[in-house]
């Protein structure tokens, strides 16, 4: 059953990924569409932060690198594991992803966080 | 096949084979594509959450990053990423669709000529990689045409 | 993969076929040949010619010579085919390269060591798992099955075990613990079989790593089947068929096969009336 609910949750969060990776691609590449503003000054600084501070931003973020780092981790897995392993390599590469699958989500959590808590001045 | 029987040779393809291993219909590319974009995305996103933390140093440190992205070969390194997710993500839908079983049509009797699940989908293929190459095209209008 | 009628000529055709021998070579290497081909003539006929009269120690491994047996399975101008299904004048080349099947040990020259094929076809329990064990060894009738109930499974039970699907997938070219597609096709044709209900027996060989997830529809092995089993298809659907076990959707024990007892059956055939007549004699 664990490899099933695995692979299950591999295909459940891409709907997750292209809708909120599509808007982060139309927000950071489409700025002048949407938000009427050029694509550098969208990139500015002062315009991130303002982006970061909100909730809903702060939210979904974390949701888009869990999905997006749970993805990706599942497939780079499948990969090196297609490789021919000992089962003792093959077990350090399971426990490998997952260790550095949770580093860089907490990583980026804490980036999202220092972001939505930013103090402007100071 | 016993211990005292001459040595067999090895002949597993290995890494070879996820590139060639055959006169095989373009399915078996997109599945290299697939597994070459997606390396490259993950790859990406990794590197993408670890440059973006650069906004922790401070302004200038963040403004000088998003003046070297904005430098010609960052530019068109961007392009190429869009269009791996692009049709990582086409692909994926595909994928997505038809390993839980659908639009591959029903189990019947095999009657020679045999047609197989991988050419009865054929068609959903070709609408997805067309839209796929529309959408890397005007994606990147802004780069081709500004 | 048929040749445009202007090619089908006969002439002579170059064969590459590669040898190894396991007492001399530590590698294989190529030999090459040279045969007149006429219209109709397979690989495997050209592989007894080339035997009688040109290289008496060429081996491999064949037996029906019609396509039935799964003997004959090699790596024929870059596709896994069946040389007795092969005809020489339709491959459209002047010259045909033979080698072994890949991703099997090479035994010598052109015979695969099918041993792993069948050891994972062995370890997904390929044999009908009822309710009541005993029925499958002492029966007292026959199972009723419908059409629909027959044709959700009966494409994957033409398999003959040739052994060209897993030489054709990319899994199986790195990863020799993957099932492979026969072995996770087979797993589908019992579990599809509504006489069966062992996928719970099943699932510890199937639900691995190197199970049916590591398929990526390449569809290779759909192309390289001769049979038109479609392995690629039975995949997917295994997949769809795990997926909705996990979460509680799957195949009831209740919707077995029923049992029509044997006295039932007699009188079935017994009261059977023949079809009107259609030819009226004078």
């Amino acid at each position: 059953m664990r490899e099933t609910r695995l692979w299950s949750l591999h295909l459940l969060v891409i709907p997750i990924i292209v809708v909120l990776l599509g808007t982060h691609f139309a927000i950071i590449h489409y700025a002048p569409v949407f938000y009427g503003m050029s694509v550098e000054e969208a990139r500015s600084f002062e315009v991130m932060i303002e982006r970061g501070r909100s909730i809903a931003q702060f939210v979904l973020y974390i949701l888009l690198l869990a999905a997006g780092l749970y993805h990706g981790l599942y497939g780079l897995r499948g990969i090196i594991r297609e490789l021919p392993l000992t089962p003792a390599l093959a077990k350090l590469v399971d426990v490998g992803i997952v260790l550095f699958g949770l580093f860089i989500f907490g990583f980026g959590t804490y980036v999202t966080w220092w972001t939505f808590s930013f103090k402007i001045g100071g | 096949m016993n211990s005292n029987s001459p040595k067999s040779y090895p002949n597993r393809l290995g890494l070879k084979g996820w590139v060639y291993a055959g006169r095989y219909t373009f399915e078996r590319y997109l599945y290299l594509g697939h597994r070459l974009s997606g390396m490259g995305l993950i790859a990406y996103m990794v590197l993408h959450i670890i440059e973006t933390a650069n906004r922790m140093r401070g302004v200038e440190a963040w403004q000088g990053l998003m003046a070297l992205f904005a430098s010609p070969p960052f530019k068109v390194v961007e392009y190429l990423l869009f269009a791996a997710a692009v049709f990582h993500a086409m692909n994926g839908v595909r994928l997505l669709l038809t390993e839980l079983g659908f639009f591959l049509g029903k189990p019947k009797e095999p009657v020679y000529p045999y047609s197989s699940s991988v050419m009865r989908h054929r068609p959903l293929t070709y609408v997805i990689m067309a839209l796929a190459g529309l959408i890397i095209i005007l994606g990147g209008s802004s780069l081709f045409f500004p | 993969m048929t040749a445009s009628h202007k090619t089908i000529t006969p002439r002579e055709i170059t064969f590459r076929v590669r040898r190894f021998d396991p007492e001399t070579d530590s590698a294989p290497h190529w030999d090459s040949y040279t045969l007149n081909v006429t219209e109709g003539m397979t690989v495997l006929e050209a592989l007894h010619q080339l035997k009688a009269e040109k290289e008496p120690t060429l081996a491999w491994r064949s037996s029906c010579r019609m396509g039935v047996c799964g003997s004959c399975g090699m790596f024929i101008n870059d596709l896994p085919q069946l040389a007795c299904q092969t005809q020489l004048l339709h491959l459209g080349t002047d010259v045909v390269t033979v080698a072994p099947l890949l991703n099997y040990p090479n035994v010598k020259d052109l015979v695969p060591n099918l041993e792993p094929l069948i050891e994972k076809h062995v370890t997904i329990k390929p044999f009908i798992i009822h309710p009541n064990p005993q029925e499958i060894d002492e029966p007292t009738g026959e199972f009723i099955q419908s059409t629909e109930e027959r044709e959700a499974f009966s494409q994957f039970t033409y398999c003959i075990k040739c052994g060209l699907c897993l030489a054709a997938c990319p899994t199986v070219a790195t990863d020799p613990l993957f099932l492979g597609p026969q072995a996770l096709a087979q797993a589908y044709r019992y579990t599809a079989d509504n006489r069966d209900c062992g996928l719970k027996e099943r699932l510890e060989a199937i639900d691995i790593f190197h199970g049916p997830y590591q398929c990526h529809l390449a569809g290779a092995c759909s192309q390289a089947c001769p049979k038109g089993v479609d392995p690629a298809f039975g995949i997917q659907l295994l997949k769809r068929t795990l997926v909705l076990d996990s979460i509680g959707v799957g195949k009831k024990k209740s919707s077995v096969a029923k049992v029509r007892p044997l006295a039932d059956v007699v009188k079935a055939i017994e009261e059977f009336a023949p079809p009107p007549r259609t030819v009226v004699s004078n």
